[in-house]
């Protein structure tokens, strides 16, 4: 009979044993680089926050991956370059995360893909538009979100659709903004041939946008396109409802940026989006697969709140490094990178495969991303409820697009 | 017409941008040091602003003062709590005033923007208007109903402001000590009162100043930055201690780069109160009221 000196914390010790066997995979670590803090947009880095945890959860509740459990590690990179490049770093360096995903602002993420490039580990991009991400032509940088140049090809054909012959747009002072800015120029010179198109660059700590929009009453567009993150893009578009320069019967706003669909869009734009037309990467209305749909349900109860594109990118962001560890049964770089480039997986917006065609934007990029456009016509209006005026895939619908009175 | 729409806007810019320096200018002519918060009094004063308005649903017109008795109290409680040592004691500390200044306000900075964003949120609010016209046109002039009614509003206090400092008791005051504060304090004046009283003000105006902007600039955690630069480089170029110095200097520089933006590059435009600044400090720097230090 043992005795009772050893009995207990044999006891205890076999308890715990036991336990640690039951958990016994490490967590696959996830690194996520987000703006948490300003300057960076906040707003995006919630959602994209949520969108992982979603992601997260359903992936853990079915097993994990390969016996592992996903743990997301956040670094807040407040949107700045430098703060990426340390924090992606630190993920790496002293975390051991085997992919980096998440970064949502452009800036941050050319910052970030030079980290993730020397120390050969898989990047992510969950919602980085600049093309310059892509053209860099890392083996390591996948991008499952969208990209300028499929923004830009969309806004010179809305623009030829609608007949504008003036256009204007004002544009960030970032990668993205300036880059998608003339991109656009140069899609409206090669498909929109005879329209008229400049764009100016806006400060986006700087609030006061009244010298660059006064010049326009004397001679007012026909579309004025917003390229800025909130909150410069909601100060943009209540200065140009102020001025009596758009919306009117005479010119439109097209939000390339799509920012309709934010949490704090209607406390911020009252009827300064007035029959605004919005370059959509997410409506209610667009068919989603099955995993989207289970994605788009377990937010709402979770937050109480109406999905959004960013969710559905992060959470894509987060499945697809997934299924290359489960495809390659590896955490390996090489190993991810060879499962990404040759697959072929249903996410939540459609199916996804990357690009291999090394030449600009394409590489390793999802083409297919799918998108729609769709107009505001009521204030505080739920995006639901937004008009489809183009359907995924299928040109922009005239008849569809009302005009301001 | 382009250019009376420039002049106009320039000018209620300006005189916003006078109403967050004139505190600014304040707490430097008294205590000699650089509020590096201030910009965050602004940011304060927007939100009490705006999301007591919003959450109780009360009238702006109620919610303004509100925000301006926030402001007063902030400037009051930083006052007391971080600004005390740098008039009694610090020296016991071994920490020089002004690096202790910068220190401490910087961390303020920093701590009242992450506390705002963690408690209230990284979204941004748009304040409600104080007047339920959108836009008011003059001829060939459009301007904002709330930017024409908060203009005059921040007319109104920068004169209530004035006076009380030029011919109030507590005013008289407070230019004894920015004048000499050890001869004010031999002459029977309160000089740690006087100090309080200037950092309080500071604070109202300032977030005054954010209240009256929310329903244009839509406030978010970091909202205050830009204006605190604006107000150090008025500061300067004013004179710094010189309250008349910065209304005359806010008001150059909002036309200025109104003016500046259209005419020069729109790109550069607040470039441009930085590279006037940089040629006052290289010729005048003074500024365009101040005097040159003495020493005796």
């Amino acid at each position: 009979m043992p005795s009772r000196r050893f009995g207990l914390p044999t006891f205890v010790a076999g308890l715990f044993a036991f336990s640690a066997s039951a958990f016994a995979a490490d967590p696959i670590k996830v690194g996520v680089t987000i703006a948490q803090s300003p300057p960076g947009s906040v707003s995006q880095g919630t959602q994209v926050k949520d969108g992982l945890e979603v992601a997260a959860k359903i992936i853990n509740d079915a097993g994990g991956v390969n016996g592992s459990k996903i743990e997301l590690i956040y670094e807040d990179t407040q949107g700045i370059p430098e703060k990426a490049r340390a924090a992606v770093e630190k993920l790496i360096t002293r975390d051991q995360v085997v992919a980096v995903t998440g970064e949502h602002q452009s800036s941050a993420a050319l910052a970030g893909i030079e980290v993730a490039h020397r120390y050969h580990v898989p990047y992510i991009n969950t919602n980085g538009w600049s093309d310059v991400i892509r053209e860099k032509g890392y083996p390591e940088v996948f991008n499952p979100g969208n990209y300028n140049s499929r923004v830009a090809i969309a806004v010179a054909e809305t623009m030829k659709s609608l007949g504008a012959k003036n256009v204007v747009a004002f544009c960030e002072n970032t990668d993205y903004g300036v880059g998608l800015a003339k991109l656009i120029g140069a899609q409206i010179a090669e498909r929109a041939q005879g329209i008229s198109y400049k764009y100016e660059t806006l400060d986006r700590a700087s609030k006061d946008y009244l010298p660059a929009i006064l010049p326009l009453k004397a001679n007012p567009p026909d579309m004025v396109v917003e390229i800025m993150l909130p909150p410069g893009a909601y100060i943009l578009l209540n200065q140009l409802n102020e001025q009596g320069v758009a919306p009117t019967a005479k010119t439109m706003i097209y939000d390339a940026s799509g920012i309709a669909d934010y949490p704090d869009f209607w406390q911020n734009v009252g009827d300064a989006a007035k029959n605004m037309l919005v370059f959509g990467l997410y409506h209610p209305k667009m068919p989603l697969p099955d995993l989207g749909k289970k994605v788009a349900a377990d937010y709402t109860a979770k937050t109480k709140g109406d999905p959004n594109r960013l969710l559905f990118q992060a959470a894509d962001s987060l499945f697809l490094i997934a299924e290359a560890i489960k495809t390659a049964k590896s955490t390996k770089a090489d190993d991810m990178i060879k499962a990404l480039e040759g697959i072929k997986w249903t996410g939540t917006r459609g199916e996804v495969s990357f690009s291999s065609e090394k030449s600009g934007f394409k590489y390793h990029q999802w083409l297919d991303v799918p998108y729609v456009t769709f107009q505001v016509t009521a204030v505080k209006q739920p995006v639901a409820d937004m008009k489809l005026v183009q359907d995924p895939g299928k040109p922009l619908d005239m008849s569809r697009v009302e005009k301001t009175k | 017409m382009l250019t009376l729409d420039l002049l106009i806007n320039g000018l209620i810019i300006g005189v916003f941008y006078a109403l967050m320096a004139i505190g600014l200018s304040l707490i430097f002519g008294i205590l000699k040091v650089v509020n590096f918060a201030h910009g965050e009094f602004y940011m304060v004063g927007a939100y009490a602003y705006t999301l007591s308005a919003l959450a109780l649903g009360i009238s702006p017109w109620v919610s303004l003062p509100f925000a301006l008795l926030v402001g007063l109290l902030l400037g009051l409680v930083v006052e007391r709590l971080l600004m005390r040592p740098l008039y009694s004691g610090y020296t016991s500390w071994g920490v020089m005033r002004d690096e202790y200044a910068v220190i401490v306000t910087f961390a303020l900075s920093i701590f009242l923007i992450n506390i705002v964003d963690k408690v209230v949120g990284p979204y941004a609010y748009k304040g409600p208007a104080l007047i339920g016209i959108s836009r008011i046109t003059i001829g060939p002039l459009a301007i904002s109903g709330h930017r024409l009614i908060a203009a005059m509003v921040a007319v109104t206090v920068i004169i209530v402001v004035a006076f009380i400092i030029r011919y109030s008791f507590w005013g008289r005051q407070i230019q004894a000590v920015s004048q000499n504060r050890l001869g004010a304090s031999l002459a029977g004046i309160d000089t740690a009162k006087a100090s309080a009283i200037v950092f309080s003000l500071a604070g109202g105006l300032a977030a005054v100043s954010g209240a009256l902007l929310a329903n244009i600039f839509n406030p978010t955690p970091d909202v205050g930055v830009f204006p605190a630069i604006k107000s150090y480089v008025i500061v300067v170029l004013g004179g710094m201690g010189s309250v008349p110095g910065s209304i005359i200097a806010s008001l150059i520089l909002g036309v200025f780069e109104s003016f500046g933006g259209v005419y020069i590059s729109y790109q550069y435009r607040d470039t441009f109160g930085l590279f006037i600044l940089i040629l006052f400090l290289l010729f005048r720097p003074q500024g365009l009221f101040g005097e040159k230090a003495r020493e005796v």
